[in-house]
Formats: C-alpha cells, sequence, structure tokens
C-alpha cells in the first residue's frame, strides 16, 4: 500500500518537471508580461490593467481594432477549418477501413504527405496552381478572378491549403482508434444486418470516442493559432478580412519598429482565454456524451 | 531489439555532448547578418578573403534568418551578443534611443579612412545621431525600376526613359494600347513607391518629430499611383507582380536592387534599370535603405576586438567589389570610383549627382511604424476597396498608437 | 454540426442494441464502390499538387514564370538541385539533414518513453486531484506561446544548451498534446484488464509494461511519427537558438535561402529543397504504417 502511494509520483512526476521548466515558467512570464510595456529588450515597466483596458474597452484604439478583427477572422477560420478536419479524416479512415480497397498504403501516404511540405513551398505551390494566368483556375476552369484578393475566394484558399496539408493528421489517429475495435464486433453487427451506416454510428464513433475528442480540442486550439496559411496566401488581405488574430500578434511583437511585447502578450493572453473556454465546453460537452 | 534502442541513445547523447563543447570566441570577431539567400554567399566570400589576409583576429560569418528576434533574445539575457552585426538604417535611432548601440568612435580612431568623406553622404549620416556616428555602412539598396526592353521597344515607349525620369503622365498614354494580358506597370514594393511620391511632391513623414500621414503629401502620392491602377495598367490586384515581370507581361517593375540577380537568371528576359516613375518630370526619388555595420552593447567585447573590427571595416571599404555582385549599390566610394564597377547594372545610381540624390533613406526615429501603416492600406487604397480620406485618418492614429506604446521610458 | 451526430450515436448505443431487421437479399457491396470513388477523388486531388512541387524543381525559373499550369516540365533540368548540394558553405543542406534526423530521432524516443509513462499515469492510476492536476497543464499550454521565447531562451541559455540540440530535444518533452492522446486511448481500454493483472498481484509498472503498452503500440507509433515531424518542421525556435550554420536542423537551415525581404524568389529551388527535406519524413512513414494500423487482439495483451 504504501509503495503505491509513491507509484503516481514515479509516473507523471518526470514530465511534470519538464512541464514547469519548459513550459509554465515561460508562460507565467508572458502573462507577467501582459500587464507591462515592454520592447523586449530592455525591462518590463509594469502599467497593470492598462493594456487589456485600451484591447477591450478603447473603440477607438488601433489596438482595440485589431484585436476584435483579428478575433472575427480567426473564429471564422476556426469555424471553416475545424468541422472539415475533423469529418473528412473520418470519412477517409472509414473507406480505408473496407476490407476490399486495395493499395491502402499508397492512398495514406498520398494523404499524408502534404502535411510534410514546408509552408512557404506549399503556399507557392498553390499560389501557382490559383494564379489566373498560370494555373488551374485561369486555364482549365476560365475563373476571371484573382483568387487571393477576393472575399469568399481569399478564404477558400486559405481553407484549401490547409485542409490538404491538415488531414493526414487526423487521418492516422483514425486509423490507429479503429484499427484497435474488435472486427468481431462488426462481423457480428454485419450478421444481424447492420449496413454500413449503422455499423459507423452504433460500433466504430463509440468505440473511438475518446481519440474523437482529442482531435476536436486539439484540431480547434491549433487552428486558433493560425498564422502561417493567410499570411502566406493572401498576406492578411484583401481589407485586412483574413488578417488572423496570431498575425497582428506577431507584428506587434516582431514588426519592424520597436517592439510593443506588452500589447502583444494581452492579446496572447486574451486568445488563450478564448481557446481555454472553447475547449473546456468541447471536452465536457463531448465527454458527457461520451459516458 | 529493446537493447539496442539504448545503446544507440546513449551514443546519440554522447555525440550531442560533444557537438555541445568547444568553440571559443576570444580571438574570433562574432559577424550576425541577416543576409539570407544568395547575399550571404557574396558576404561569406568577402569575409572569406579578409581571413585569408591573416588578420589577428578572424571574422566569423553567422546568418541568421530572423536576426532581429534573436537580436532581442540576446540583448536581454546579456549573453552570446555578436561583436559586429549588420543592420538596417531604419533600426538606428530606435536602438540608438534604447541604448543598445555602440558608438564607432574607437574604431574611427584607429582607422582613419572611415570618414563621412570616402562613403555615399546619405549612406553615412543615417548612422549619425545627434553627432554621435554609430554605423559604418555596406551599402545603399534601393526601391529601383527594372524595364523590359523588348516590351518597351514594341509598346514604342522608348521615350519615357529621355530624361530619366518616367512620368506616371507617360504611363497613363499608353491606355488601350496593350494587348490583353500586358500591363504597364506591376505592384511590387507598392508601399516604397509611395514613400518615394511623398518625396516628389515635397512632402514628409513627420512635423517636429510627430508623425504625420495623414497629410496631403500623402493623400496626393496614393491618388496619382491609384490613377494607374484605375487606368488598368497596373499587374492585377493580388497576382503576382513580380513573377509577370519576369514571364515578360510587363513594361516596369518597382522592385529592389536586389533583384536585379534574379532577373539575369531568367533566360530571355532582356532589362534594364531606371528610377522609379514620378508624379512630376521635374524630381525623381529612388526610396532606399542602408545596410550598416553597427555594434551592439557587449562588455566584453575587448579593446583588441573593436581594433579588429576597425581593420575589417578598412578592408570592405577597399575590397568590396564583391557586394556589388550581390546587386547593391556599394558605399564605399573607392569602390563605386573603380571602372570594374561600371559593369554592374546598379552602378547607374551612382553615375552622376542627381542620381546620388535620389537615393533617399528616410531617417524619421518612427519611419517603420509608418512604412507599417502604409504597406498595411497601400494595395487596398491604390485599389480603390476603401475611402482614402478615412483610411489615412486610420493609418495616423495607427502611427500614434503605436508610437504611445512603444515609448517606455514615458510614464 | 458534428456535435449532434455524436449526440444521436451517444444515445443510440445505449438505447438499441446492434440487432436489426434481417438481411433484404444479397447485399450489394454499394458503399464499397462509394468508399473506392470517394479515396479516388480525393487521391487525385491531394496528389497533383505534390507532383506539380516536384515537377516545378526540374524546371528553369523562366519556364516557372511562363509557361501554363502543366504537371511536366517542357525542359528537365538538374540545375536546382545541383546548386542546392553544391552549396556546402552558407547551405550545406546535407549536413542539414543529417543534424535533423539526429534531432528528430532522439527526440522521438524519449517522447514516447515520456508520454507512455506520463499517460498511464494520468489515465489509469488513481491518485488525489489527478484529473484537475492534468487540465490544469493541458489548460497552462493552449495559451499561445509569443514573447515566451524570450524566458524560454533565458531557459535554455542557463542549462548552456545555446547552439546545442538539447534545445531542440528537451523542452518539446514536455508538451502535453501527445500525453493527451496517449490519454484518451488508455480511457478507451476496459478496465477489467488490469483489475485481473492486480489481482494476479502485479504492480502498476508491471501492468504498465505487460498490459497496457503492447495495446497502446499504435497510438504510440501515431504520437512519434507526430513528434518526428513536429520536430523536424519547427523552424521558429532552432533560428532562435542556433547560430552555426552547420549544426542547423533543415527546416530552419531552408529559411537561409529566402531572399532578404523573406521572399522565395528562385522558385524551382525552393521546391527541390522543400522536396528533398521531406524524404526522411516520408521513409519513416512508410515504414510506420505498417504498424499503426495493426489490428489488437485485445485477449492476447493480458498474458504480456
Amino acid at each position: 500500500m504504501n509503495r503505491k502511494s509513491f507509484a503516481p509520483i514515479f509516473f507523471v512526476g518526470p514530465h511534470f518537471i519538464l512541464f514547469i521548466i519548459f513550459i509554465c515558467l515561460p508562460t507565467i512570464y508572458g502573462i507577467y508580461a501582459s500587464f507591462t510595456k515592454w520592447n523586449l529588450i530592455n525591462d518590463p515597466v509594469w502599467v497593470g490593467l492598462d493594456n487589456y483596458r485600451t484591447i477591450l474597452s478603447d473603440t477607438s484604439s488601433t489596438f482595440y481594432t485589431q484585436f476584435f478583427n483579428g478575433l472575427k477572422n480567426t473564429l471564422i477560420f476556426v469555424g471553416l477549418s475545424v468541422p472539415i478536419l475533423i469529418a473528412l479524416p473520418l470519412m477517409i479512415a472509414v473507406a480505408l477501413e473496407h476490407k476490399q480497397v486495395k493499395l491502402k498504403g499508397f492512398i495514406q501516404a498520398v494523404l499524408y504527405i502534404p502535411g510534410l511540405i514546408s509552408i512557404s513551398a506549399a503556399a507557392l505551390i498553390w499560389l501557382l496552381i490559383f494564379n489566373k494566368q498560370l494555373g488551374i483556375t485561369g486555364n482549365v476552369f476560365g475563373s476571371e478572378t484573382v483568387w487571393a484578393a477576393n472575399q469568399p475566394y481569399a478564404w477558400i484558399i486559405i481553407i484549401v491549403i490547409t485542409v490538404w496539408g491538415g488531414v493526414g493528421g487526423n487521418m492516422i489517429i483514425y486509423r490507429a482508434s479503429i484499427s484497435g475495435v474488435s472486427k468481431e464486433l462488426y462481423e457480428s453487427a454485419e450478421m444481424d444486418g447492420a449496413g454500413p451506416i449503422r455499423r459507423f454510428t452504433s460500433i466504430t464513433l463509440p468505440s473511438i470516442r475518446f481519440p474523437l475528442i482529442y482531435t476536436f480540442v486539439m484540431t480547434t486550439a491549433g487552428a486558433f493559432n493560425v498564422f502561417g496559411q493567410p499570411l502566406m496566401m493572401t498576406d492578411g488581405g484583401p481589407r485586412q478580412s483574413t488578417t488572423v488574430l496570431m498575425m497582428y500578434i506577431r507584428q506587434l511583437a516582431f514588426g519592424h519598429g520597436e517592439s510593443i511585447a506588452g500589447m502583444a502578450s494581452a492579446m496572447a493572453v486574451l486568445l488563450g482565454l478564448v481557446i481555454l473556454v472553447i475547449s473546456a465546453l468541447q471536452y465536457y460537452v463531448m465527454n458527457r456524451n461520451a459516458s | 531489439m529493446k537493447k539496442r534502442w539504448g545503446i544507440t541513445l546513449v551514443v546519440l547523447a554522447i555525440s550531442a555532448m560533444l557537438t555541445a563543447c568547444g568553440g571559443d570566441d576570444k580571438n574570433t570577431i562574432t559577424f550576425w547578418t541577416p543576409l539570407t539567400g544568395e547575399d550571404g554567399s557574396y558576404m561569406d566570400q568577402l569575409v572569406k578573403e579578409y581571413n585569408d589576409t591573416n588578420p589577428e583576429i578572424k571574422v566569423k560569418h553567422v546568418i541568421t534568418s530572423d536576426m532581429y528576434t534573436k537580436i532581442s533574445t540576446v540583448l536581454n539575457s546579456g549573453k552570446g551578443v555578436p561583436d559586429l552585426a549588420i543592420i538596417h538604417a531604419d533600426r538606428v535611432p530606435g536602438f540608438v534611443r534604447q541604448g543598445v548601440l555602440e558608438p564607432m568612435t574607437a574604431v574611427m580612431e584607429a582607422q582613419p579612412e572611415l570618414k563621412e568623406d570616402n562613403y555615399l553622404p546619405q549612406a553615412w549620416t543615417t548612422g549619425n545621431i545627434d553627432g554621435v556616428q554609430y554605423t559604418v555602412p555596406l551599402d545603399i539598396h534601393s526601391n529601383v525600376m527594372y524595364y523590359n526592353k523588348d516590351l518597351l521597344q514594341k509598346y514604342n515607349a522608348e521615350s519615357f526613359l529621355d530624361d530619366n525620369v518616367v512620368t506616371i503622365d507617360e504611363m497613363l498614354s499608353l491606355q488601350g494600347k496593350l494587348e490583353e494580358g500586358d500591363y504597364v506597370v506591376n505592384d511590387a514594393l507598392l508601399g516604397w513607391v509611395i514613400m518615394a511620391q511623398i518625396q516628389n511632391l515635397g512632402g514628409d513623414i513627420q512635423e517636429n518629430g510627430q508623425p504625420a500621414v495623414n497629410t496631403e503629401a500623402m493623400k496626393q502620392a496614393f491618388l496619382e499611383v491609384k490613377k494607374i491602377a484605375d487606368a488598368g495598367l497596373m499587374t492585377p490586384f493580388g497576382e503576382d507582380g513580380y513573377l509577370m515581370f519576369q514571364a515578360g507581361n510587363v513594361l516596369f517593375s518597382t522592385d529592389g536592387t536586389w533583384s536585379s540577380t534574379a532577373h539575369a537568371s531568367v533566360e530571355g528576359l532582356n532589362f534594364d534599370v531606371t528610377n522609379i516613375y514620378s508624379t512630376s518630370a521635374d524630381k525623381f526619388t529612388n526610396r532606399a535603405s542602408s545596410h550598416l555595420f553597427a555594434m551592439l552593447k557587449n562588455d566584453n567585447r575587448t579593446d583588441e576586438k573593436e581594433q579588429g573590427i576597425g581593420e575589417f571595416l578598412e578592408f570592405i571599404r577597399q575590397n568590396s567589389m564583391e557586394w556589388a555582385k550581390a546587386g547593391q549599390i556599394v558605399a564605399s566610394k573607392q569602390v563605386i570610383e573603380n571602372p570594374e564597377y561600371e559593369n554592374y547594372i546598379q552602378s547607374f545610381f551612382t553615375s552622376n549627382e542627381d542620381e546620388i540624390k535620389s537615393l533617399y533613406i528616410y531617417t524619421y526615429e518612427y519611419y517603420p511604424y509608418v512604412a507599417e501603416a502604409v504597406d498595411t492600406y497601400a494595395a487596398d487604397i491604390v485599389r480603390g476597396n476603401v475611402d482614402l480620406d478615412e483610411t489615412l485618418q486610420t493609418m495616423q492614429k495607427f502611427v500614434e498608437d503605436k508610437i504611445a506604446e512603444g515609448n517606455t521610458q514615458g510614464e | 454540426m458534428s456535435n449532434q451526430v455524436l449526440n444521436n450515436t451517444g444515445a443510440e448505443v445505449q438505447i438499441k442494441s446492434p440487432v436489426q431487421q434481417p438481411l433484404q437479399g444479397k447485399r450489394f457491396p454499394i458503399s464499397q464502390y462509394i468508399a473506392y470513388l470517394f479515396l479516388t477523388v480525393l487521391c487525385v486531388i491531394w496528389i497533383i499538387p505534390v507532383i506539380f512541387g516536384i515537377t516545378t524543381s526540374f524546371r528553369s525559373q523562366a519556364e516557372v514564370v511562363s509557361t501554363g499550369f502543366r504537371l511536366l516540365p517542357v525542359n528537365w533540368i538538374l540545375d536546382n538541385y545541383v546548386t542546392i548540394l553544391n552549396n556546402t558553405s552558407t547551405a550545406p543542406i546535407l549536413r542539414w539533414l543529417v543534424n535533423s534526423i539526429f534531432i528528430a530521432t532522439t527526440h522521438t524516443a524519449l517522447v514516447i518513453v515520456i508520454i507512455s509513462i506520463t499517460g498511464y499515469g494520468y489515465a489509469r492510476m488513481n491518485f488525489k486531484g489527478r484529473d484537475t492536476l492534468f487540465f490544469t497543464l493541458l489548460g497552462i499550454s493552449f495559451f499561445p506561446g509569443v514573447v515566451n521565447l524570450i524566458p524560454s531562451y533565458k531557459i535554455i541559455d542557463a542549462f548552456g544548451w545555446v547552439n546545442t540540440a538539447w534545445a531542440m530535444i528537451i523542452p518539446g518533452l514536455a508538451g502535453m498534446g501527445n500525453i493527451f492522446l496517449v490519454r484518451q486511448f488508455m480511457k478507451g481500454i476496459p478496465k477489467d484488464l488490469d483489475e485481473s493483472a492486480k489481482v494476479d498481484g502485479a504492480g502498476d509498472f508491471r501492468i504498465y509494461f505487460s498490459v497496457i503498452l503492447p495495446l497502446i503500440k499504435p497510438v504510440l507509433i501515431v504520437c512519434g511519427l507526430f513528434s518526428f515531424t513536429g520536430s523536424w518542421n519547427d523552424f521558429l525556435w532552432p533560428v532562435i537558438v542556433y547560430t552555426d550554420v552547420d549544426k542547423m536542423p533543415v527546416t530552419a537551415g531552408l529559411l537561409l535561402l529566402q531572399d532578404i525581404y523573406g521572399n522565395y524568389r528562385l522558385i524551382g529551388q525552393l521546391m527541390g529543397s522543400a522536396i528533398l527535406a521531406i524524404i526522411p519524413t516520408l521513409l519513416l512513414f512508410l515504414f510506420a504504417q505498417k504498424y499503426f494500423v495493426q489490428s489488437i487482439n485485445l485477449n492476447a495483451g493480458i498474458k504480456g
């Protein structure tokens, strides 16, 4: 019994120490910085809640406008990308479960490869494809629009590159989860006359509910942190309609002029709180339904 | 199986430890630059040539792709600060105000030839704040206008170049004369082009140290450039005008001196370079920046090292012809007065006094915020996506808000 | 919307048994055709940009900017690769690949050890405040790290890890993502498995090693893939911690190929280097994919 009380320390302790040093301390410092004026180089100067007051209530301030525009655009990105990044990989994984489907390894590899390509190379590929003069949209489909500069096309190309690069990860999670489901379960269901949809809803989904919660929460959190895709594909345009919050935050902290890191940190903390609330809600709702 | 993993791990760990050791800085000048791409290779070559002269203290060139963030981290932690760095002209006032630059005084005393007379004047003075010299220039890199010789001939537009100023009116005269898919000018570095027009119109971006963005000159600059876009002569919004120039569909491309090497690599592209187009035939401006050698505050930098830095800078002053290969306008007069320099396309910009004067470097301490505002809104204004007056107000506020936040010693 | 789907299924599982109406004649494998069609269309859409990227690395700049969209180059050239591989002073890409392989492999091996142990602790052990602790850590890790890189750098500096591989290998071990995934997987394993092992007198370590570990092999392989790829593709952090060009991992190194204003203008070269950079991770994936879909017999796990 005595030995047992020490066992958890052995199991979660090492990671806990690493976490405190490499994540917790820097995060606390980041939160501290949000209550200061700071240029990243000199010592931060404490200003209390000033940054938060400016961002949340000074409607005439540039930072107020940037924060709410950025948050709105981030939410649009999350709303558009997350459902696809959950549903599409799940459909792929289920389709790949068919016994008769050949070349599974090849199909999987094709869908996974885009996630390995660096974002700058991927962006260039897609920009050439969407290029009006040189690309597919112009030449093959005869589209006269410049996609990156007009809505809703600007969002479409951002989502396209995100989905193209992003399905692989969740797909292999679902593949690994579904493979753990006992084959006899499916066979007996089939013998009982359950069709594919029924088998999916009454065996597959419940069996992978825990990994499903994981993909929902983490895909959403990841989507809130997006900045590479809009930066490379549209540079935030047109009229800053695709400038996500992380782009504003990074420009404030690492832009060309003197760094405005305190304000950037405050925006990052607020973004963190939004992520926290949304993922907690997701977890709570899904976990309750799952158990 | 498991055992083998363990052994591999141990071996890997040991080899990592080994790579961790070694490398001492006492007898090397650590030299950071943001010179990625081919530029880094040319600078590498220069450093190698210098080290081949067997100086007492050798120079170690470190290229970083995100140098300013890296500079923040080392200045903040106080360790690993480089002995010498190349920074951009617009960083100088901010760095001096934050007290992180060391004056070049001792270096200049040791090397009498490191003086204003030996460099392009604006490149030198951009490093002078309140009478103290903080930097020694390497180059001026400027916004310039490339033109496609074949297209100019095709559309009978060669006469535009007669007086070395292509005016907006001249460009507009091509309206209705272009084949489908061809354009007069692209929108590369549009923000820099706007900044040049402000000078052409006799305006400025500051008034007594206060930012002046919402001005008549700024408004005029946008209206003039917008005429080109409104006439359908500018490459479409959102298209890569740079690639379209390389593809031979655009007469003029407003990009940087540094692009000449890339253009040269495109087979069949017959191009040359001239000044950025102007609102009037009387004045032309090429908005420029400069790569400057600077010493960040570092208590561990010995006097010997400063001597070594002086020797290195003097070597660069005499031998930086190599740097011309990168397409940049070399700042050292000794190099640009050498006949060999005329082989480089950018020698156009130092061919006479008027050209030298046209290379304009903004030295306003909050220039970076102004540039950020212009870059953020320029495309939407020129394409008519937003209301001009309203946006100019937003831009003015943008700069003022950022200045108020950055001013840490206030309060 | 997706939540609603789940809502329904959750209810169905409990209320209805899988026993349904009898077969309506011989079933046509329509679903199979649909699956095939779906996967084929998807693969075509997914692979075209990849092929286009690969073939672009064999095109000259003049061809890239002037010819319209074509899958295959008009003139195949090797110049881009020759240039990339010849530059050994400012961009030693082969050296970078070796560095990346070392960093990613070491990191991944350690990640697998850490996450399986920690995941077991949070999923299968009982101690006071277990879930509170887990969700607190997870919550903290959700705060976007922007200016955090300044204190992170100081910490690395304090350990003397600046400009060494440790700066790339160790901090990532603190991440919560993979632990969360492992925990979720372990929660799906029936409790009676370890109960019966406990009855046989096995301790936590024994259960972890011989009961749970074999069962979570697929997810550990998935996590290993993620860690490897994540470590491989990280470019913000290595740029800050490395100064020596020779020690850099490949993704950070590739940033040195962009021009001074942050643009990649030599498109063929960028594609070529990006393709060289994915080969090792791709090989690892091809190797690993045999294992993460391995089906597991839950009953076999107990014997260990």
